[in-house]
């Protein structure tokens, strides 16, 4: 049993010094501010006031009976472990969004609101 | 002059042994996802009766927004990456120019998406929905693409 122990160490080691591990944090940034939306009314709020509130949309699309205006910010996260012969990546991204709709009067019909962008995380791909 | 390996035993040896068993044998594994879990819908959602400020606030924002034969289309999308390789070689190719390699790779991009479709008066009209993730990674990348 004694005669293994220094190769064994030996293999310990270079398991530890030959492993690596890093992270990374990617943030497309617009800062809107979703709980502004209290102030907007569906049917009566405008275009002016919106973009007033939430500032320049990040799209617009035009509809069937007007356009959609979207705010969307990314946040992803990014982890890498190398484990001698090994090694592990994940990835995650999430975004915050919002999508307001207007008929062809410019007025505020409808919006959609996901905050998801913090349940982006560090992890391992498993 | 005193060997380093004489000297620095447990650093040199594991760097050398390292080295080279690293360069023989590599197995990876990368995952990313992006966006959120999409929602099974087709319990809750009913054609011709289910309105746009209901899908709103149920689903939230979708991911996209499309003008579509005069209908409002709504997409909402998770997709799902997963990539593995394993490669074998010798890694003399430095001293000794090239040598034997054999590496497998392969990677699997699965999306789930719902698709909604509501006509000018925001009545949903059509609901489409892809499970992709729900498809083992190894039997299906391994399989042949259905036409």
């Amino acid at each position: 049993m004694k005669r293994f122990r220094e190769p064994l160490f030996v293999l310990l080691l270079v398991f530890f010094l030959q492993s690596c591990a890093g992270w990374a944090k990617n943030m497309d940034y617009h800062p809107f501010d979703a709980s502004e939306l209290d102030r907007l009314t569906p049917g009566k709020s405008t275009v002016a006031q919106v973009t007033e509130t939430l500032g320049a949309p990040s799209n617009i699309v035009r509809l069937s009976n007007g356009n959609a205006y979207i705010y969307r910010r990314s946040l992803s996260k990014g982890t890498g472990i190398w484990l001698l012969i090994v090694s592990f990546g994940k990835y995650d991204k999430h975004y915050d969004q919002i999508v307001i709709f207007f008929d062809k009067k410019n007025i505020m019909t409808h919006y959609g609101v996901t905050l998801d962008a913090h349940k982006a995380a560090y992890g391992l791909p498993f | 002059m005193v060997s380093p390996f004489k000297i620095f035993p447990f650093v040199m040896y594991p760097f050398i042994v390292g080295s080279l068993i690293t360069g023989c044998v590599s197995y990876r594994v990368i995952k990313a996802v992006e966006g959120r879990s999409v929602p099974n819908i087709f319990t809750e959602f009913q054609v011709g009766t289910t309105t746009l400020q209901e899908a709103l606030q149920t689903l939230g924002a979708p991911d996209q927004v499309a003008e579509l034969e005069g209908k409002d289309v709504l997409i909402y999308q998770r997709s799902l990456l997963f990539n593995s390789g394993l490669a074998f070689g010798i890694p003399l190719t430095d001293i000794w120019g090239p040598s034997f390699d054999f590496s497998a790779y392969g990677e699997l991009v699965r999306y789930d998406l719902v698709l909604l479709s509501f006509t000018p008066d925001g009545i949903l009209s059509e609901i489409a929905s892809e499970k992709g993730s729900c498809y083992p990674y190894l039997k299906t990348i391994l399989s042949e693409m259905q036409q």
